[in-house]
């Protein structure tokens, strides 16, 4: 018992210390990827062939590769190219980017189910093409794009536990080192998955707030 | 006089959705061969009374007595024997939409009866050719008119040999052109001596071939009688309003 | 340059050979979450409330829990403290399964909300059980329409199979990893990986489309 309690003292400092590199992890990877699928999503749907095109592509590579080959493209690979990025910047650049190609698919879908007789509407009133996007289209696509790029952020807090594997040592990384050095791996990582738990579950929460706040009368069911 | 007992008998079915009552103590009695047929403005508890006859919806009280036999909802086994003697026609058809038409027949005689598939199959070609459908046996519901469906929805119940027909509003589906074919059918099962509890807004055809007319306003059994009786020298003022009205707008539909 | 397609070329087998085994995890895997996930559903939609609370706590669990920890619990932690010696291929698929299964049960779960009442009801009156009616009347309709859901769920395994990887397994990352930390040729190595995934990704893809088209009902529009 007594020496139940003196672990806890460890431990929880310690995986604390790693909470908050995983929080240091999510919270820009959340807004870069966010922000990189809203312009490859509007890219998707508003570009030229060519840079549709493009868009595409990216979107086929960053969602067909496993999250786990990116990584270790980002860390490992790249020094080749002489380029060499720590363990936390790989990690960053590699969620963003795969985030980012998730979040273009709903910021497409959002996008595509925008009636066109609103773009019409809006042409013939004289928007300009990026007008139109900004006052128009995008205030609507915010709302319908909210729950798949909501879930989208939740799986982030998820993967984010794969830096560990470029050696970046967020929650999952120091739960792994004290559990091998202690052999109480059951209690560690039962703790630890109560941690993911509460982190996935608090934002869970706080999705269904914030879509329940800005709902629409009669606009949930939306036909494309 | 020993006065015959009646094949299916229902007394005081009462249901409640919430504050509503749908159904007041409605009690039925009907004969072998018997066509019974309800009538009476929508909401009225029609539907509702006959899913209660088969629990597929719980009374809140209500018992239901099947040749002399009293059914216990809780005894499942009782239960499924049970449905199996009365069969149901729905107004939405509901067939099975991943089966054929013959799929539709065969699948209530060999997972329920337990025959086997060729005598199933047998029997279901039988009972589908009885309704006119031989040559629409292969085909899926979603390839069906609304006319065929139901006629495959009479098959399929009368298939499992009931004791009792239960029929909810089995045109009201449907397009008018439609109609006849389901009704003919109707008929047919009576003059073979069906016995058939039925909802129907066709006053012209209750007028015909119904030996009993019901009406239900509100979850009561306000009048029966018999066709003429009820449609001519009605005893009660709503009845007689009902009728009247009906009578002005299906005419003799 | 050209030295980088040597080393790719030259370890293509090995690389393939690492498929079979990620393969072999899928399979596993998608198979104990298709059979647990329709348990799962068919609790949750008609069980008893405590067995709905049971399916929802379930859910929660494996979807709220990173894989990652989720394997390491099971490998180090619980099979360990059991004293159950199971390779980590085995833990790979349970672990995977498990969390699978999750999902899947939600995806079969929106499917047989879809089907009309009437259709349950219609096998009632016929005089079938519950079960009965689940198995021959129910089942058969939600498994199709959750083939376009289940084909998504496929190729996220798929890509969450390279995790195992962390537990030892000789997957197709782990054999990028082996290779590229002898050659050097980390770049063009993983990238090749990717590919392997890409493909294997597409055929499963394509394969669930053409079963989708095979079981489809004539005239079946929901």
């Amino acid at each position: 018992m007594e020496e139940l309690f003196f672990i806890q003292h460890d431990v929880i400092p310690a995986l604390w210390r790693g909470m908050i590199v995983s929080i240091e992890l999510i919270v820009p990877s959340a807004i870069f990827g966010l922000i990189i699928g809203i312009i490859i999503g509007n890219l998707r749907v508003f570009g030229n062939t060519i840079v549709a095109g493009i868009a595409n592509s990216y979107v086929a590579i960053f969602r067909g590769f496993p999250l786990v080959v990116q990584l270790f493209i980002w860390y490992f690979g790249l020094p080749h190219l002489g380029i060499y990025l720590s363990p936390f910047v790989a990690a960053i650049v590699g969620f963003s980017l795969c985030s980012g190609a998730y979040h273009s698919e709903y910021v497409r879908g959002a996008l595509l189910s925008i009636k066109k007789g609103q773009l019409l509407a809006a042409q013939s009133l004289g928007f300009s093409k990026m007008k139109m996007i900004i006052s128009v289209v995008l205030p609507q696509a915010f709302r319908r794009a909210l729950p798949g790029c909501g879930n989208e952020v939740i799986y982030l807090i998820k993967y984010s536990s794969l830096a560990y594997m470029i050696t970046c040592i967020e929650l999952t990384g120091e739960a792994k080192i004290i559990a091998s050095e202690t052999f109480k791996y059951t209690e560690i990582f039962l703790i630890v998955g109560a941690y993911y738990l509460v982190l996935t579950s608090v934002a869970t929460w706080l999705l269904n707030r914030f879509e329940n706040h800005l709902r629409l009368p009669g606009f949930d069911h939306y036909s494309t | 006089m020993v006065e015959k007992e009646p094949v299916l008998r229902v007394e005081d079915m009462t249901k409640r959705y919430g504050q509503k009552e749908v159904l007041h103590g409605a009690s039925l009695r009907v004969n072998k061969g018997e066509l019974k047929i309800l009538i009476g403005p929508s909401g009225g508890g029609k539907s509702t009374l006959l899913q209660c006859i088969n629990f597929l919806v719980i009374p809140d009280t209500g018992r239901v007595w099947l040749k002399g036999e009293e059914i216990i909802r809780s005894h499942k086994r009782d239960l499924y024997a049970y449905r199996q003697k009365v069969g149901m026609i729905f107004q939405d058809f509901n067939l099975f939409d991943h089966l054929t038409a013959l799929g539709n027949v065969t699948i209530g005689l060999e997972r329920v009866k337990g025959m086997a598939k060729k005598a199933a199959r047998e029997k279901a070609v039988a009972e589908l050719e009885r309704v006119d459908l031989r040559n629409h046996i292969s085909k899926y519901p979603a390839q069906l008119s609304g006319g065929q469906k139901q006629r495959v929805s009479i098959a399929r119940a009368l298939a499992m040999d009931p004791e009792v027909m239960l029929l909810d509003e089995p045109t009201s589906a449907l397009d008018p052109e439609l109609i006849s074919e389901v009704l003919s059918v109707v008929e047919n099962l009576r003059a073979n001596g069906m016995t058939m509890v039925m909802s129907t807004h066709h006053m012209g055809f209750a007028r015909e071939v119904a030996d009993e007319i019901v009406f239900l306003e509100d979850g009561c059994i306000l009048e029966t009688g018999s066709p003429d009786k009820i449609f001519t020298h009605a005893e009660c003022e709503r009845t007689r309003e009902f009728c009247s009205k009906i009578l002005e707008l299906y005419g003799n539909a | 340059m050209t030295e980088s397609f040597i080393v790719i070329y030259e370890a293509l087998p090995y690389l393939i050979q690492g498929s079979f085994v990620t393969i072999g995890i899928i399979c596993g895997a998608m198979a104990l979450g298709l059979s647990f996930g329709i348990l799962l559903a068919v609790g949750q939609v008609y069980g008893h409330p405590f067995i709905r609370f049971l399916v929802r706590a379930y859910v929660w669990f494996f979807r709220g829990v990173p894989l990652l920890v989720l394997l390491f619990l099971f490998y180090f932690g619980l099979f360990t403290l059991l004293n159950i010696n199971l390779p980590a291929f085995t833990v790979a698929i349970i672990v995977l399964g498990l969390i699978s299964a999750a999902y899947q049960s939600q995806i079969f779960r929106g499917a047989i909300l879809s089907l009309p009442e009437g259709q349950f009801k219609a096998a009632r009156a016929l005089g079938m059980s519950d079960k009965k009616s689940i198995l021959f009347i129910i089942l058969p309709q939600a498994l199709r329409l959750s083939i376009p859901g289940w084909s998504n769920e496929y190729s996220i395994v798929l890509k969450d199979s390279a995790v195992a990887y962390a537990l030892g397994v000789m997957e197709i990352m782990a054999r990028a990893h082996f290779v590229a930390s002898r050659t050097y040729e980390h770049l063009p190595l993983y990238f090749a990986a990717g590919v392997i995934f890409l493909i294997l990704t597409y055929l499963g893809t394509r394969g669930l489309k053409l079963l989708e088209e095979k079981v489809r009902i004539p005239g079946y529009a929901r």
